[in-house]
């Protein structure tokens, strides 16, 4: 079910992605935009499966049964981040209404240059908060993520504009695990998403928009063995050119003993469903999510 | 299980260090000397505990593994193969 989901930008092979680029580029952000009605429209009609999480989670988040106008109108908000995409890699910033809360928590951790975790999700524009963290002062983020997910990113981005690179720690061996802790000693940021389990991954169910979910535990395992504090940050479209960055302090489990550490960590993914939730609630149209995850 | 191979004393310690560092639910004398330490065989430790694993040993014996080491994934491949490198290494 979630390597469904990480296999999707696949689909879309780099000549559909540089033709996309390019009209978007020649014709500009308007122009473009209109596109997406029609591709929406397609994917609403013919993405059955995809359809049925969207009203899922919708109906859910919206407290009440999520129509067709819902689920457009959740499709386009994915679509649209999409889009801009290519405009915010090209440097087309000025294009965009952006702003920013609570990001003086950066300042907490870069004025003592110590290493952070910045936790997202499956939600609105990583892009925007790229912008936003070089704004602030040079953070920029390693993402962490399995190696073939890394591979298809890059190709995807790299398809968008060949300079843009990255920094990716592949997942799943014990040199990566080494490679955050140099990362992180060296004052750096490693950024994971921490909404989507993969197969295989130590799981906890949470408390999620009246349900149950399962969330990953690595990021916050990875957090309490490094002895880190986690930020919260999200890019989260509102429609036309705004977009709203949040960020936010979720935890620290440096100062927790061994033995009570299962507890503190438990707690705090919990924490994180719980703000998840939060912006889900304010945000219903962000979070990307086409599967069905609810236990 | 059939009983463990028989330790060395060095692996004997390693093997309660292993257990108490982890919290993991065993007695060190369940550990097989030859048994891989990760992945799904043997004691199942992931990549995280792995590196939670090689900060202990960083304090406990000044062995300080690095990510580009090519040798990380034999030196994990059982007790025994972890327990010749400490001593190799080891600066405490």
């Amino acid at each position: 079910m979630s390597q469904e989901w990480v296999n999707r930008p696949e689909r879309s092979t780099v000549g559909i992605i540089r033709f996309i680029v390019w009209f978007a580029l020649t014709f500009g952000r308007r122009a473009s935009r209109l596109l997406l009605y029609p591709i929406c429209l397609y994917f609403v009609a013919f993405s059955s499966k995809a359809r049925k999480a969207s009203r899922l989670y919708l109906s859910r988040v919206l407290g009440h049964p999520a129509g067709w106008g819902d689920i457009f109108r959740h499709y386009f908000h994915f679509a649209s981040t999409i889009l801009d995409r290519v405009f915010l890699l090209s440097g087309r910033n000025e294009l965009f209404d952006i702003r920013m809360h609570g990001v003086e928590v950066f300042r907490r951790v870069t004025e003592a240059q110590q290493g952070f975790f910045l936790i997202s999700a499956h939600m609105g524009s990583f892009e925007v908060m790229h912008v936003v963290g070089r704004d602030l002062g040079k953070i920029k983020a390693t993402m962490v993520m399995y190696e073939e997910n890394a591979q298809k990113l890059s190709s995807v981005l790299k398809s968008i504009n060949p300079e843009s690179n990255p920094a990716v720690i592949p997942l799943g061996r014990i040199d990566s695990m080494l490679k955050i802790q140099e990362v992180l000693d060296h004052g750096g940021c490693i950024g994971m998403l921490a909404d989507r389990a993969i197969s295989g991954e130590k799981m906890i169910t949470c408390d999620f928009l009246g349900g149950k979910m399962a969330f990953p535990l690595g990021p916050f395992r990875l957090a309490a063995t490094l002895r880190r504090p986690i930020i919260l940050m999200l890019g989260l479209y509102q429609g036309g050119n705004r977009y709203d960055v949040y960020a936010e302090y979720l935890g620290d489990l440096s100062q927790v003993e061994r033995a009570g550490r299962d507890a503190a960590i438990a707690e705090l993914v919990q924490r994180y469903a719980t703000q998840l939730e939060h912006y889900c609630r304010s945000h219903p149209y962000n979070w990307f999510n086409f599967y069905d995850v609810w236990r | 299980m059939t009983a463990a191979t028989d330790k060395s004393g060095f692996e004997e310690e390693l093997a309660a260090l292993i257990v108490s560092s982890l919290n993991l639910d065993m007695k060190p004398s369940d550990i097989d000397p030859l048994a891989p330490l990760y992945g799904d065989a043997g004691l199942g430790l992931d990549s995280i505990d792995a590196l939670e694993l090689s900060l202990t040993l960083s304090k406990q014996y000044g062995v300080q593994l690095r990510a580009d080491d090519e040798n990380n994934s034999r030196i994990f491949a059982s007790l025994r193969n972890l327990a010749v490198h400490i001593q190799q290494c080891r600066t405490k």
